[in-house]
């Protein structure tokens, strides 16, 4: 829709709660040519390469410390010298360097073990955002009879999964059938709805599609059920059949200060603002950017680089973000109308108690709220001391 | 900083605005029919409401919400009201109905109709008298029980020919008004539609003879002297669709509008008052908190006993 369409549907009232604003869907995929360097963060990992080792490109650099509860690596996306290890692993690439050459593995002949041991060694994690690994998913106990790849795009703006659904269907269903081999599932589907926001969140998928409630502070896996974003279903494929490690994905670029909005498959550790000068931003009118969506994303600089769990950069205008004057609450219950999860919000926000738990922070009470009440924000602060407390 | 970045264009002064806007019409009508005692009641109502806000609440002036409940208590006063009663009217609305409960959202009571309903209990001798204007004419409301009132047509109830309070001018005009706010979704539209469709299926069902002796025979089995006569529409499309005053969830909300209906019935057929809808939005008011306890409050999880901590 166009945005003066947009705008007229919202004045008159007959676009969604959350408008789920989709300006880039027909932008093919574009991939930046690699950066100078990335930079990869170590949190809860160890470097296995020490500062002036010359890696390949796809090389080991980092690994869980010993006795962590997951076994997470990191691979580097370009082949050159180790600046740094400190914090964070910082390669500077060398022209010269190639990667490993592509394995190919046909799927119909590996088992359960060859598939989990692929995923963990290529570090593959959720690329939705959770950044779990896919292996333990994988490896969960829990009888997990239907595998869903979740296509439905988590937020406004964003279209990077749709578009990879669009250009590597082949691909992602090859992660979906490995995905299904080793957890022994019986069913499996490919989901690719946006109609609400917010379609994309987990426990939605799952109750739209096989109308199952997965209950609070529970899991999809407590109902037999697997989700995988569609990105991580293809990161799966590449690194079982191709031996490709995860280095990198695709992420949206969008937002007013954007020139050329679109989605571009960048490495992993590319700092924000060279994805953003490769897009056209326009450093003056970008008063904010943000790592994710507008709804649940988080304000980044442009220091910071790209993690697997960056869905998109937005580098919005002042005008986008534009903060407004809170009022009283007027009881007029629109939050509680948009709550997915039907919380009594303000109810909540005066009286905090474990229900604040089951708010996952999608920010649509706030969105809708009138009185400009940082509803989320205050909902995020009563969780928080809810935890604290328990 | 963590989202949402994004709101809604929906602004509760954008609210308030809405309903200004919605009322115009009405407050035209109103000036075309009276002149200029109508023009001089609005400036007053208005003025009586803003001067309180600005004693008690001066940083809450700017949400327009006193402004509303100025516009919205002229359309309930009686079309001979005088600018001074007007502007006690205003002045009631914020300084009884609003400011004492804590200001904006804080009311359980719409202010407009508190303060109508207020001021008929202190100065009744105003608000009974067969002083229905328009046109120069003096006559009866036909909810009146008074025997020489007449019952009106369809024409006369949808065009305003009805005598009435000043937002009957042309009932036509507060519909208008209502269907603005529906479409810009200022208001849930379950409220109207509710209260409306239970209004005319009660009088639809009321028995012949569960009037009170005297009454006028038409207040019996046709619909359309209920839903267009007396405060009515106003009730439907204005008052019962506050938000501070109305149920927080939409299904309460229709309970709630029902609840209204029904008192608005009970007053007209079994009281000797002309008209229900305001006395019976206070009495839907008062059942608000029970609504929010049986639905939203219902979602609570009690809090579990916390581990003492150390
Ligand atoms: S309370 Fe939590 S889950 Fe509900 S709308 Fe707000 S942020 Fe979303
Ligand atoms: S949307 Fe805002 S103003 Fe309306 S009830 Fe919720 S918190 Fe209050």
């Amino acid at each position: 829709m166009s945005k003066l369409g947009e705008r007229l549907a919202t004045l008159l009232g007959l676009s969604a709660p959350v408008p789920t604003r989709k300006y880039t869907r027909d932008a093919a995929i574009v991939v930046l040519p690699p950066p100078a360097q990335v930079r990869l963060a170590l949190t809860g990992l160890e470097a296995v390469v020490a500062a002036g080792d010359e890696v390949a490109a796809h090389a080991l650099v980092a690994r869980s410390v010993p006795g962590a509860r997951w076994q997470r690596r990191i691979h580097t996306p370009l082949g050159g010298r180790v600046e740094s290890i400190a914090g964070a692993v910082v390669v500077r690439g060398a022209p010269t360097s190639a990667a490993a050459a592509a394995v190919h593995r046909d799927p119909a002949t590996l088992d359960r073990d060859a598939i989990v041991t692929a995923a963990r060694d290529a570090g593959i994690v959720g690329l939705g955002g959770g950044m779990f690994p896919t292996y333990a998913k994988l490896t969960a106990t829990h009888p997990i009879d239907t595998v869903l790849v979740n296509g439905c795009e988590s937020e406004p703006y964003f279209t990077c999964d749709h578009r990879v659904l669009a250009e590597h269907r082949d691909e992602v269903e090859c992660g979906m059938a490995l995905a299904v081999r080793a957890v022994g599932a019986t069913s499996s589907a490919v989901i690719d709805r946006e109609d609400y926001y917010p379609a994309g969140y987990e426990r939605f998928v799952v109750r739209d599609r096989l109308g199952r409630e997965v209950p609070p502070r529970h899991l999809p896996r407590d109902v037999g059920a697997l989700v995988l974003n569609v990105q991580s279903a293809r990161a799966l494929h590449r690194a079982v059949c191709l031996g490709e490690p995860l280095v990198s994905r695709v992420i949206t670029v969008a937002g007013g200060a954007i020139a050329r909005p679109g989605n571009y498959q960048v490495l992993i550790g590319t700092a924000v603002d060279e994805v953003l000068a490769a897009c056209g931003a326009d450093a003056t009118s970008a008063a904010m950017i943000i790592a994710g969506g507008p709804m649940m994303g988080h304000q980044i600089s442009a220091g910071d680089t790209i993690a697997a769990g960056t869905g998109g950069l937005l580098a919005m205008t002042a005008a986008e973000v534009a903060a407004r004057v809170e009022q009283p609450c007027i009881r007029c219950g629109r939050c509680v109308d948009a709550c997915p999860v039907g919380l009594p919000v303000p109810l909540l926000i005066e009286r905090p108690g474990p229900d604040v738990l089951t708010c996952f922070g999608c920010g649509a009470c706030q969105y809708v709220c009138p009185s400009a009440i940082p509803l989320a924000a205050l909902m995020r602060a009563a969780s928080a001391r809810e935890i604290r407390w328990d | 900083m963590k989202g949402p970045f994004l709101r809604s264009p929906q602004s509760t002064r954008g609210l308030m605005i809405q309903v200004l806007i919605a009322a115009t019409p009405a407050l035209i009508a109103a000036v075309v029919r009276l002149g200029a005692p109508a023009a001089a009641m609005i400036v007053s109502a208005v003025a009586g409401a803003v001067a309180i806000e600005a004693l008690v609440h001066r940083r809450q002036l700017g949400d327009g919400s006193a402004v509303v409940s100025g516009v919205i208590v002229v359309l309930l006063l009686p079309a001979t009201t005088p600018p001074w009663l007007a502007a006690l009217a205003g002045a009631t609305a914020i300084g009884l109905g609003k400011a004492p409960w804590g200001g904006l959202g804080k009311n359980p009571f719409n202010p407009a109709a508190l303060a109508r309903a207020v001021l008929m209990v202190v100065l009744p001798a105003h608000f009974f008298a067969p002083m229905w204007r328009w046109d120069a004419v003096t006559a009866a409301s036909p909810l009146s029980k008074e025997v020489g009132a007449t019952a009106p047509g369809w024409s006369a109830l949808i065009l305003g020919d009805v005598p009435g309070c000043v937002g009957q001018a042309a009932p036509w005009t507060i519909v208008l008004g209502g269907l603005i706010l529906v479409v810009l979704r200022t208001i849930d539209w379950r409220v109207p539609l509710a209260y409306l469709s239970t209004i005319a299926l009660i009088a639809v069902v009321l028995p012949g003879g569960a009037r009170v002796a005297g009454h006028a025979p038409w207040l019996i089995g046709d619909p359309s002297i209920h839903l267009f006569a007396g405060g009515t529409l106003i009730a439907a499309f204005f008052l019962l669709t506050d938000p501070v005053t109305a149920p927080m969830s939409a299904t309460a909300r229709v309970g709630f509008a029902a609840v209204a209906a029904t008192a608005t019935m009970a007053i007209r057929q079994f009281t000797p008052y002309p008209d229900g809808a305001v006395l019976a939005v206070l009495v839907a008011n008062a059942c608000t908190p029970w609504f929010d306890r049986v639905t939203v409050e219902r979602r609570i999880t009690p809090p579990r006993a916390k581990r003492s901590r150390g």
